[in-house]
């Protein structure tokens, strides 16, 4: 026999009650007029209390009642041996949180002794697996590893755990609570287990829950949450913020000594106590920048600086208050003129104009190289050759279009002398597709050709496919080759014509590579395009579209990978070289700067939502259908099977119903006690006197 | 014989005089049937002789003259004073039953009143508590019973019972001799009670005393411990009667004796009288022990 509420036996203490008040004895109240006292004597009242107990059958029956009473809150009921036996074996996954927000305080300690406490809590026969996850899961024992050596679990696993450090990637929690399940779910031989998820974590607000909304948790499976807690939750976070509008902070992004403008974001945690803060560089002697931000709110800056570590201070965190900026590094793009060097300072030759377009933007480098068209060598390694105004050599020729064919870009302006056959060589069409004029040129100032039915679309023009880029109207050509093109020269295309009709920029495929012809040079005597706002536009438009810019995102964040593109080596942050293959990749496990070959530098950060140590609603994990036992306190794992074993004690007692039978034995007893209560006291009524 | 009523239809009577007439009408019927027919204090006729009559009664002039055997009776009675002494002190006003010790002693005297006067015989009454209250002389004359029905019939006792004082105070107004009936409950102690009767019976006087007492103060049957109060003093004493019944009863039966014994030294007729006794029974014994052998100084 057991009790469904054992406590409520305590109060069977109450039966001294009855017996108490029955040991006792009201000393008497009344007052009997008598005749005359002269043949009575004076006597001391009787004691409160006495030693024999009068009424024996009728404090029997009270302390009967009370201990009724007390059974019946009890509810007794008898278990059946099997039911009580059957205890269904559970197969648990230990899920360690190892995210960036770990490292706070004593959050990692607390996590290995609770990890640790469910390890010595399984039993043989339970199965266990462990996994630690921060932006991926990674498991430290499977389940078949615990299939098989069971045994030496607690062994293996301790001095692990012992030796596992939190790292500085984000909390993708549900995408580890859907790994979690899935395992659980597919795990072999498990199908009649009790199912858990054992969620240690200090359930942060900015944990990502995505991975849950494509997941229907299974409803046998429970997920029981071990949360980790702080005594402060005062965290700013440092991050990135977005670029404004290029065009519109062109001008402010650098100033004259080469000092950039950094738009940083500083967040605070939303149960902060904290609300100032101090900005500075970690190398340099600049002071250091105060600001405010109210809790739970956050605030954008503008720091000047060129690159290094901002180091942020004020709040009781420091694991998010470092932000790494790589310097600015614009891609050098070699670029050759065929053409005469002398012609640079010449005002009227294209070279002058095109060696002042191409200057160094945030993005560029352009190296220019003047390459004589009777030359035989060249760079090889440029990337882009214009040609304007000179006929290369034969030889030159070739070796053009041979450089071509392997990925080159080519801008040849057609001019007086060039023939179709060195369109021929040039492109790879042949000459009779070609159908050049004689250069039409204006007589006056006022006649002049103006561009239309530009390809905006093109990737080429890509860079005016913006309306307020578009007008094209104060863009004059004097001079210009009238050209037709046979109707299969499918290969060439005609990006934009002149007014009435003649193409006036036209491109084409050549092997990898890619050609442009201009039938009108930039330079003042054919045109006013060197002049015009659209040259530079158009030269970058044309770099970018060959892929020669640089990649914008030079920040990452923790766990993201490193594309090593050519580079053979890369050096991260703690100053340990790597050895890598061309167009290998590297996660990226550190915040700092990675130095990728020689000269390219990546700035890894953490990321900023790990910096939101706000403590999560469980309700958003309820939500998402996963089932969270709420509030269970550390050190309880076994809760969730108690809970079972007290529904089926429950459910038992329901169905037999003793406390019935104690009620109506109590109701009986009760009865009895009211008659003979009722028959002892008026048995020796006081004899009442009338003194008149 | 039997009473004619119990004692709580008795009670239940309000006028005193009515009650007494009762219990004389009771005591008559008992007269009759009873082998002491005819010989009251006062009561005078001849009849025959009966065998087993006492034969000191029988008129020998009568059978001298006619030869026939008649039984003389008490044909002269013509001096008698009884003087009822009734007890009106506070303890008298207590009683467990239908009628107070009080009642109980008005109604006594009241019937004794009235069979007295009937006789033709002049009755007085006297109450007293802790003094002499009051003091109707012996008389016999139309409207002197009624007087009597008013005195006896006056409510609440007051004060302690002090016979020191009251007999000394009924001595110096009874110059005659007579019959004096006291009737109390006696709670006073008994040396001076004994003092003060041999005074009036040192007087000529003859006395019959009649101890009146209730049932609950004879076997103190209280089941409960409790505060008992004096009426008549108004002190209080805490009693547990489980434990102090015995000595109680003792001291009780200890006083009666001494009461008893000193009416014996003294000559006086104790009559031992609880309220739950019938009234008819009590004047029926008084008056067949006044006219045994003893006689009196009424009896001729």
């Amino acid at each position: 026999m057991t009790w469904l509420f054992p406590l409520y036996l305590l109060g069977g203490a109450a039966i001294l009650g009855p017996i108490l008040m029955h040991l006792r004895r009201r000393p008497p109240q009344n007052r009997v007029e008598f005749s005359s006292l002269m043949f009575l004597e004076a006597q001391t009242p009787m004691p409160v209390s006495r030693r024999r107990v009068e009424d024996w059958l009728l404090l029997l029956l009270r302390c009967l009642a009370l201990l009724l009473l007390d059974l019946m809150f009890a509810r007794p009921l008898w278990r059946a041996q099997s039911e009580a036996a059957v205890v269904p074996n559970k197969a648990t996954i230990l899920l360690l949180d190892r995210s960036a927000s770990m490292q706070r305080g004593d959050l990692w300690k607390q996590a290995i002794a609770a990890a640790m406490q469910h390890l010595d809590q399984s039993a043989m026969t339970d199965r266990i697996a462990v996994a630690t996850f921060d932006r991926e899961l990674e498991w430290l024992w499977s389940f078949d590893q615990d299939k098989v050596s069971a045994s030496t679990r607690g062994a293996v696993l301790k001095p692990k755990l012992r030796e596992l450090k939190p790292g500085w990637a984000a909390t993708h929690l549900g995408q580890a609570l859907v790994q979690a399940g899935n395992e659980l779910a597919i795990a072999s031989g498990l199908n009649a287990w009790t199912k858990k998820v054992v969620l240690i974590s200090d359930f942060q607000e900015g944990a990502s829950l995505e991975a849950l909304r494509g997941m229907i948790w299974p409803e046998s499976m429970a997920v029981q949450v071990v949360r980790l807690e702080t005594p402060t939750a005062d965290n700013f976070t440092l991050s990135l913020a977005a670029k404004v509008d290029e065009e519109q902070t062109r001008g402010l992004l650098q100033n004259e000594r080469g000092a950039s403008f950094h738009r940083v974001r500083v967040s605070n945690s939303r149960d902060s106590q904290a609300s100032d803060f101090q900005l500075a560089w970690e190398s340099g002697s600049k002071a250091s920048t105060p600001g405010y931000v109210p809790p739970g709110a956050s605030r954008v800056l503008s720091v000047t600086g060129t690159a290094g570590t901002l180091r942020l201070s004020g709040d009781a965190w420091d694991f998010d208050n470092r932000l790494y900026i790589a310097p600015v590094q614009p891609k050098v793009v070699k670029i050759v003129f065929i053409g005469d060097e002398k012609t640079r300072d010449e005002a009227a030759s294209p070279l002058y104009y095109l060696s002042r377009a191409l200057q160094p933007s945030s993005t560029l480098r352009p190296e220019l190289t003047v390459v004589s068209a009777t030359a035989e060598q060249w760079p090889v390694d440029a990337e882009w050759v214009f040609i304007s105004g000179s006929r290369p050599s034969a030889a030159l020729e070739k070796s053009l279009r041979a450089w071509m064919e392997r990925g080159g870009f080519v801008v040849s302006v057609i001019s007086d002398g060039t023939s179709a056959q060195d369109l021929e060589a040039l492109t790879g069409l042949s000459a009779s597709a070609w159908k050049l004029g004689p250069s039409v040129s204006s007589d006056s100032m006022e006649d002049y050709r103006m561009l239309a039915d530009v390809q905006t679309a093109h990737p080429l023009l890509r860079t005016f496919d913006d309306e307020r880029m578009r007008d094209f109207t104060k863009l004059r050509f004097w001079k210009h080759r009238p050209l037709a093109l046979a109707k299969d020269a499918s290969s060439m295309e005609v990006l934009a014509r002149f007014d009435q009709g003649d193409p006036a920029i036209l491109a084409g495929k050549v092997g990898k590579g890619r050609v442009i012809l201009l039938t009108s040079g930039w330079h003042p005597a054919d045109s006013q395009l060197a002049l015009s706002t659209k040259f530079v536009p158009l030269l970058f438009g044309w770099f970018g579209a060959a892929g020669l810019e640089q990649k914008s995102s030079t920040s990452l964040t923790v766990g993201d990978v490193i594309h090593a593109e050519s580079a053979t080596s890369l050096m991260t942050p703690e100053g340990q070289t790597l050895r890598l293959k061309p167009g290998g990749t590297i996660r990226a496990e550190l915040p700092g700067i990675y130095s990728v070959g020689k000269d390219r530098l990546i700035a890894v950060n953490v990321a900023a939502e790990e910096g939101r140590i706000a403590p999560m609603d469980l309700a958003k994990l309820r939500e998402l259908g996963v089932p969270v036992g709420e509030g269970e306190p550390q050190g309880k794992p076994s809760a969730r099977v108690e809970d079972k074993q007290r529904l089926a004690i429950t459910e038992q007692e329901a169905r037999q119903r003793a406390w019935l039978w104690l009620l109506g034995a109590l109701l009986v007893i009760l009865a009895w006690e009211t008659w003979l209560a009722g028959r002892i006291r008026p048995s020796q009524p006081q004899p009442t006197f009338s003194a008149t | 014989m039997s009473p004619t009523l119990d004692l709580q239809a008795l009670a239940r009577i309000r006028s005193l005089e009515w009650r007494a007439k009762s219990i004389m009408e009771g005591l008559w019927r008992g007269l009759h049937r009873s082998p002491y027919h005819g010989f009251s204090v006062e009561f005078s006729e001849y009849r025959s002789y009966v065998q087993g009559d006492d034969p000191r009664y029988i008129d020998w002039k009568v059978l001298a003259r006619s030869d026939r055997t008649f039984i003389k009776k008490f044909e002269d009675e013509t001096n008698l004073r009884c003087q009822l002494v009734v007890d009106h002190s506070r303890s008298m006003g207590f009683g467990s039953g239908p009628m107070t010790k009080a009642d109980y002693a008005a109604t006594l005297a009241a019937t004794m009143a009235l069979f007295f006067m009937q006789q033709g015989d002049a009755v007085g009454v006297t109450t007293f508590g802790q003094t002499l209250q009051d003091h109707i002389p012996a008389r016999n004359r139309p409207g002197h019973l009624r007087r009597l029905m008013l005195e006896l019939e006056k409510p609440a006792p007051t004060g302690g019972t002090s016979l020191d004082l009251s007999v000394q105070q009924l001595a110096d107004l009874l110059r005659k001799r007579g019959l004096i009936c006291l009737i109390s409950d006696l709670l006073a102690p008994v040396e001076m009670l004994e003092r003060q009767l041999a005074l009036l019976g040192a007087m000529g006087h003859d006395l019959v005393l009649f101890h009146v007492m209730d049932r609950a103060e004879i076997d103190f049957r209280f089941d409960k411990a409790a505060h008992f109060r004096d009426v008549e003093t108004g002190t209080e004493r805490f009693i547990d009667p489980a434990s102090a019944r015995e000595v109680y009863l003792n001291r009780l039966n200890g006083h009666r004796d001494q009461i008893r014994r000193a009416c014996e030294r003294q000559g006086i007729d104790y009559r031992w009288t609880p309220t739950d006794m019938p009234m008819e029974q009590v004047l029926f014994d008084f008056l067949s022990n006044r006219i045994r052998p003893k006689g009196g100084p009424a009896r001729r």
